[in-house]
């Protein structure tokens, strides 16, 4: 026989959700934003000093995991005007070594003092994600605005920092801090 | 008495009446045929017999076509033809239960009549589970139709919920092998939100719909490349704003029924974590945390 000949109940319809909600790196939204964000800052900056301008262009991550394997995915095979980009995972320590962009995440803003006292009149564009940070000293920042992540820079610390800010920059960021 | 034995004892009575009746009768003959497992030739002599103006009334007559038809549709292998054969089970059981005004045959009728109902919701079902939505919604609307035939009051909203939800589930299996085909994405949305207008409080949909609209937020930002500018990511960022939103009052709606279930803190978190409302989503993170750990199988 082609069926079973005894069928008295109804099947159940398998009662499957879609695909479950986790926190996955992958979907890290802000990460993936944070580092997109990072890559274009990095092309409407220019560095002063004739140093940073050779050899790799390094971008520091202290913290922000998700933000570190983001960068390694998608961007650390491209280039900054000729510098290909170097992405760096950094010891959770106020001794930094030099690099161009210095991200520290929101959890170990207990370092940024230290940071900040070291990295002045440092070539290095430090990039933070609290509020407060461009009074504190640094260039840029990111912050959350109506649901969505923008940045603000500080003018004033880029050009601490021997920094020049594109206008495409100013003219983009949620706030600007002459 | 199982259905069987009935079905046996009820075939027999009509045996005996038309034996003594009418010798060379199609339907004596079809009864026969039916008895010896020749269905193919009770199913000619039984659809002769109907024609006949002696039994086109006969409600034995098309009880007998019903259980031959039924078994027919018992030996045919899943697809067009067996669904003729159900159909034209089901008719002659209909037919039967209409002509038959004392009763005498209601029962058995009836009993053969919501089997083959029940054979196309989970028929339903297998195409569900074989991603066949087109034939699954054909089959639950055969279904339904079936049953409301029979009785126009039936209560078919838990039904509906069940094969809604399911289909929906299917629609975002569709979505997620090729998330570029929106059309998945809006069936899956219009068949939950379906599921919600018969049943608000349906945990499943809840958070099905949820997920639904934040993977697709998700997506949008995880197709971010180095070749886009910043006003391009400030403007899908706005879209998936958008899917995020969406999904939050799912998400909320499916805690509130559940308040202690990890998959929607979970989900909150991220939502929220989406949405840049860092409080929240922390919040959620560690409702999360509180909870006692999973049990070990």
């Amino acid at each position: 026989m082609g069926r079973g000949y005894k069928i008295l109940l109804v099947l159940p319809f398998l009662l499957c959700s879609a695909l479950p909600i986790q926190r996955d790196a992958d979907k890290d939204t802000t990460a993936i934003l944070q580092a997109n964000y990072l890559y274009n800052i990095a092309k409407l900056v220019e560095w002063k000093d004739t140093a940073m301008r050779n050899g790799n262009f390094i971008i520091g991550v202290i913290g922000g995991a998700n933000l570190y394997q983001e960068l390694i995915k998608q961007y650390s095979t491209r280039t900054i005007g000729k510098q290909p980009i170097e992405v760096r995972k950094l010891p959770r320590t106020a001794d930094v070594e030099r690099c161009h962009i210095l991200f520290v995440g929101r959890e170990d803003l207990a370092l940024l003092p230290e940071i900040y006292k070291r990295m002045q009149g440092q070539p290095t564009m430090v990039v933070t994600e609290y509020a407060g940070a461009l009074e504190d000293g640094a260039v840029v920042n990111f912050v959350k605005v109506e649901n969505l992540l923008k940045y603000e820079l500080s003018l004033a610390n880029a050009q601490k920092h021997g920094l020049v800010v594109g206008s495409t920059l100013k003219n983009l960021a949620h706030r600007v801090e002459e | 008495m199982n259905m069987a034995q009935r079905i046996t004892i009820t075939i027999l009575w009509i045996l005996t009446c038309m034996t003594m009746q009418a010798q060379g009768d199609p339907l004596v003959e079809a009864l026969r045929k039916f008895q010896a497992g020749d269905l193919a030739g009770a199913k000619t002599l039984v659809d002769q017999a109907v024609r006949d103006p002696l039994h086109a009334e006969d409600p034995e007559a098309w009880l007998l076509r019903g259980f031959v038809y039924k078994d027919s549709f018992k030996d045919t292998k899943a697809g067009p033809e067996a669904d003729l054969v159900r159909n034209e089970a089901l008719a002659s059981l209909y037919t039967c239960i209409g002509l038959d005004s004392a009763g005498t045959y209601r029962e058995n009728a009836m009993q053969a009549y919501d089997y083959l109902a029940r054979t196309f919701f989970n028929d339903a079902a297998r195409a569900m589970q074989e991603l066949q939505d087109e034939r699954a919604r054909a089959l639950f609307d055969n279904y339904k139709e079936a049953i409301l035939r029979l009785d126009p009051q039936a209560n078919l909203r838990k039904r509906e919920v069940e094969f809604l939800n399911a289909l929906g589930t299917v629609y975002t299996k569709r979505f997620d092998q090729d998330r570029t085909v929106l059309n998945w994405f809006d069936k899956a949305v219009d068949t939950y939100r379906k599921v919600l207008s018969l049943d608000p409080e349906n945990y499943g949909a809840n958070y099905n719909l949820a997920t639904l609209y934040y993977n697709r937020g998700v997506y949008n930002i995880q197709h971010i490349t180095a070749e886009d500018d910043i006003p391009s990511i400030q403007r899908i960022q706005e879209v998936s704003r958008e899917y995020f939103q969406e999904a939050l009052p799912f998400m909320l709606k499916a805690h509130d029924m559940n308040p202690d279930r990890r998959e929607t803190l979970l989900g909150l978190e991220i939502i929220y974590y989406s949405l840049q409302d860092q409080e929240n989503s922390d919040r959620f993170r560690e409702l999360f945390e509180s909870l006692p750990p999973m049990e070990q199988d």
